[in-house]
């Protein structure tokens, strides 16, 4: 996810639907056949040197995927996905272990730099090839705080290009601390223990059909482990890509944040543009243990699809973090802009005592986008508290459906709510939709939930537009004052990005 | 897991068939009549709705109705109405009395309309979730067809009473209230010994009518009741609806309320009073189809003991309908930790120009207020019932008729003498 300025400009000038990551590197790819069965995943791990632990995991996910049916309760409309039609791994030839950045493909390379990418990190990148840089152990330079560093904050990235994770920065300075983050893959072999302890914890390896898939067919994703007592020293980041034709990106995160620790995390996700949809099916787990905390926030511009509806990216996503210590804390701030067709709801598992959970989210429909994403808050320990703010933007032919749950158990008592999900409306051929699903099992719960769909008022617009600002910068701006709330949730450097992006994402809805 | 097999029926899924099989003879109406009937069995055949049913997520009808009672004949001890002079329309056991007669007022039994096949096209399930709408129509015997004259203003209060002694009852009215009539309209479902009821209504309020309909369901403990009211608001109409339910084991009130005409408006108070181990649900959709229309709905729930209480409200406004001004709210005190609610307010909003909104809260009585209360010198326990009543009280005091608020406010007071 680029926080270059200069991008949001260029890409005025690209197309119609204002998709700016809308190119595809052209780099020697190696690649699974297309399908699904034993074999594939049995590939699959073979090329992960998974142990045979990990590739039973997987075989009895497939086993009971092969039972499920695909849900069909989602506010969304697709033709039905042939999940034999899909290659389910593909990787960059030229990167045989993710952490050796000497070998990149200089394709893979510019594919960053025509992103701005990730986070500053392009220029760590474009470093490898520099004469006089010299690789650390652990096979990242060694020489880069001084490029990191901007505005102060530091950002450590695993960059997940099509199936494989291709490179992790900062790991050195991370150990050094006490935290591990590395591709799953990598933390399969490396922290077996770890890994074993905790996947599938919070999402089952059968929770749901998607989830399961995953399971199956799971190919990296992040790995991220903050010891007792450790405030991570900066913010982590995945950046995923999906470049190869008819692949499906799976990835797995997996996030632990022990007693007292805090970490902040950020993803970031784009697909180049095509014809043909392409399948992303990620599961996110997040454990925090006593007094730990963990922000996970999202970007996410998967390729929506042409002004037709033509293409664009399946967006079918499980995120749930389990607040399992007392007095812990999730956070889940996401913007989502992109994909055709989006399913997704970060939830929180609100078991220790006096935990909390946070959700917010802004979601930007325009063209013919279906988005049907919202959150869960299962209160289930003492005094437990949530917060819900969900800001919803459809425009174009769009859907934008909220849908989330909030549920105090029988013996949850004191549980707190407030959810607030508002809609705004720009055009008449869009909907905009809110499904919550309100559930107190306890007297002492205090929920509280309000809802409001309008239109930008014409008076706000006349305002603005008073003032010599054109229709379409003044309706970015009203809708940026919209979604403030939400913004203000997100790590700096990422507001800016998400404010510029929503601003893409609504151009060409009026007039 | 993936395989849709016919499940095997529950007891009162088999008992429904077979009441069915024994009485189709002898209900009323045949040829077309008949195949509606054959028609709506054959849903229920097909497995009363589960919670995989998005309409029924949280009351699981095949789980929850166990007792189909047998036919009871015996007939009910007369009501009084509710409002003091009403034309009171009876059905007793599900049988149609006398009609009585009142200005610009007619009247009609449904069981004479489907003896001679009219009025079909009002039978069958609306859609496949629409059980109520199946099981009606399969045992249907009988109901009234009102019809209140253009441009009348009705001088005492209509009141449709649905009285029973037990056993199965299934009955319809159907009312139409002519183009700028006003009227007051109350529904009573009540009886004296425990039963499986379904009730339909159907109400037309036509351009430029004003109606206050209010349905009193008070059914007795261990009843079934499964309720579903059908409106379609004219041009420049206004329906302001009340619904209070305070019986009860099992039911379920569906509203379904078209604001059809460009300039109507639709009011919705209700108050759900749950106690012992009733499941109540109120499941309302309402749909604004077409411009300059509102609505405002506000439902309050007092649960206590080990009832559960559901709302799901759904407001769909079409792209036609521009300017709709349309806010939904359910609030409810949570007075047992054994009691439940749950709440589902969607809004499926297609047009751009609207201001809608939906709130929804669960708490348990303001600590606060209890202390003002209890600071002045009341006991703790009248402060609560002091506090529960102003809770439902307010929406009552919103319908704006004397007579009406105080005889509902009686009907809290009786309810706050048995449970408070």
């Amino acid at each position: 996810m680029p926080a270059v300025q200069e991008t949001i400009d260029q890409v005025r000038l690209i197309d119609v639907d204002q998709y700016k990551y809308g190119f595809e590197t052209e780099i020697e790819m190696d690649k699974a056949p297309k399908g699904l069965n034993e074999d594939i995943i049995r590939f699959i791990s073979a090329k992960k040197n998974e142990p045979q632990w990990m590739l039973d995991w997987r075989l009895d996910a497939f086993e009971r995927w092969k039972t499920q049916e695909e849900p069909t309760w989602a506010r969304v409309d697709y033709p039905k996905i042939d999940f034999q039609d899909i290659h389910y791994y593909a990787a960059p030839r030229s990167t045989p272990g993710p952490t050796s950045l000497a070998e990149v493909d200089p394709e893979l390379l510019r594919t960053y730099e025509k992103l701005g990418i990730p986070l500053r990190e392009q220029e760590i990148l474009a470093g490898v090839k520099k004469p006089g840089h010299e690789e650390s152990e652990d096979g990242v330079l060694a020489d880069t705080e001084s490029l990191n560093v901007t505005g102060g904050r530091r950002v450590a990235v695993d960059a997940v290009f099509d199936s494989v994770s291709v490179v992790t920065t900062f790991k050195k300075e991370l150990a050094k601390a006490g935290v591990i983050f590395c591709s799953i893959s990598e933390a399969i072999r490396e922290h077996p223990e770890l890994v074993k302890k905790y996947l599938g914890s919070v999402v089952p390896a059968s929770d749901n059909y998607y989830a399961t898939l995953n399971s199956a067919v799971f190919t990296d994703g992040s790995f991220v482990f903050v010891p007792k007592g450790v405030r991570c020293p900066m913010e982590l980041s995945t950046y995923f890509r999906i470049n190869e034709k008819n692949t499906g990106q799976f990835e797995r995160t997996l996030i632990i944040a022990e007693e007292g620790a805090y970490v902040s995390y950020l993803e970031g996700c784009t697909a180049p543009q095509r014809d043909e949809n392409q399948l992303h099916a990620a599961v996110v787990e997040l454990v925090a243990l006593d007094d730990a905390e963990i922000k996970y926030s999202t970007v996410q511009n998967w390729y929506p699809g042409d002004a037709q509806g033509k293409g664009g990216i399946y967006n079918f996503v499980t995120k749930r973090g389990d607040c399992r210590g007392d007095r812990s804390k999730i956070s889940w701030t996401q913007v989502e802009t992109g994909s055709a067709i989006t399913w997704k709801y970060p939830s929180c598992i609100l078991r220790g005592d006096d935990s909390r959970g946070e959700f917010y989210s802004i979601a930007v429909s325009n063209g013919y986008q279906q988005i049907d994403s919202g959150t869960k808050m299962l209160h289930l320990g003492k005094n437990t508290s949530s917060r819900i703010i969900s800001k919803g933007i459809a425009a174009g032919f769009s859907q934008n459906t909220y849908r989330g749950q909030v549920s105090a158990h029988r013996k949850a008592t004191n549980a707190r709510n407030f959810t607030q999900c508002d809609s705004l409306l720009i055009g008449d051929r869009c909907g905009a939709h809110t499904v919550p699903y309100i559930e107190a099992k306890n007297a002492t719960t205090q929920f509280e939930h309000e809802a409001t769909t309008s239109k930008i008022s014409d008076d706000q617009k006349f305002y603005v537009m008073q003032r010599g600002i054109p229709e379409e910068e003044a309706i970015a701006l009203i809708v940026n004052g919209f979604v403030k709330d939400v913004i203000q949730e997100l790590p700096m450097e990422f507001a800016v990005e998400a404010q510029k992006l929503i601003g893409i994402s609504l151009e060409g809805s009026v007039g | 897991m993936n395989m849709h097999v016919t499940p095997q029926h529950t007891p009162a899924e088999k008992a429904l068939i077979d009441a069915f099989n024994a009485r189709v003879a002898d209900l009323p109406g045949d040829g077309m009549v008949t195949i509606k009937r054959d028609e709506a069995i054959d849903a229920i055949k097909a497995g009363l709705p589960t919670r995989h049913v998005e309409a029924w997520h949280y009351t699981d009808l095949r789980r929850l109705l166990t007792t189909v009672p047998a036919v009871s004949t015996s007939a009910p001890t007369v009501l009084e109405p509710l409002l003091a002079g009403s034309t009171v329309l009876r059905v007793s056991g599900g049988k149609t009395q006398d009609l009585p007669s009142a200005e610009g007022l007619s009247f009609i039994r449904l069981s004479d309309e489907l003896a001679e096949g009219r009025g079909i096209n009002a039978l069958g399930p609306t859609d496949a979730a629409d059980t109520i709408g199946a099981i009606n129509t399969a045992f249907v015997t009988d109901g009234y067809g009102v019809e209140i004259a253009e441009g009348v203003e009705l001088a005492a209060p209509l009141e449709m009473q649905n009285l029973h002694t037990g056993g199965q009852v299934h009955t319809r009215f159907g009312v139409n209230v002519g183009a700028g009539s006003k009227a007051v309209i109350v529904e009573r479902q009540t009886g004296q010994a425990s039963a499986l009821a379904s009730a339909i209504t159907t109400l037309s309020v036509r351009d430029g009518a004003e109606v206050l309909y209010l349905i009193v369901q008070e059914q007795p403990e261990g009843s079934s009741h499964l309720g579903q009211f059908r409106a379609t608001i004219g041009k420049d109409a206004k329906l302001t609806l009340f619904i209070m339910n305070a019986g009860g084991k099992l039911v379920r009130q569906e509203i379904v309320v078209d604001a059809a005409g460009d300039g109507c408006d639709f009011q919705l108070r209700g108050v759900n009073l749950l106690a012992g181990d009733t499941h109540t649900d109120v499941t309302m959709v309402l749909d604004h189809s077409s411009p300059n229309t509102g609505s405002r709905e506000v439902i309050r729930n007092v649960v206590t003991d080990r009832a559960k209480g559901v709302f799901q409200g759904r407001i769909n406004v079409h792209q036609i309908a521009q300017k709709t001004d349309a806010k939904m709210a359910c609030n409810t005190l949570l007075l047992s930790d054994d009691a439940d609610f749950s709440a589902k307010p969607e809004l499926e909003i297609f047009a751009d120009d609207v201001a809608c909104g939906h709130g929804a809260t669960v708490t348990d009585i303001n600590e606060d207020h209890l202390f003002y209360l209890m600071a002045r010198g009341v006991p703790e326990k009248a402060g609560r019932g002091l506090l529960v009543k102003a809770f439902l009280a307010e929406v009552i005091e919103e319908l704006e008729n004397e007579a009406v608020i105080e005889a509902l406010e009686a009907k809290l007071d009786a309810w706050f003498v048995l449970h408070g």
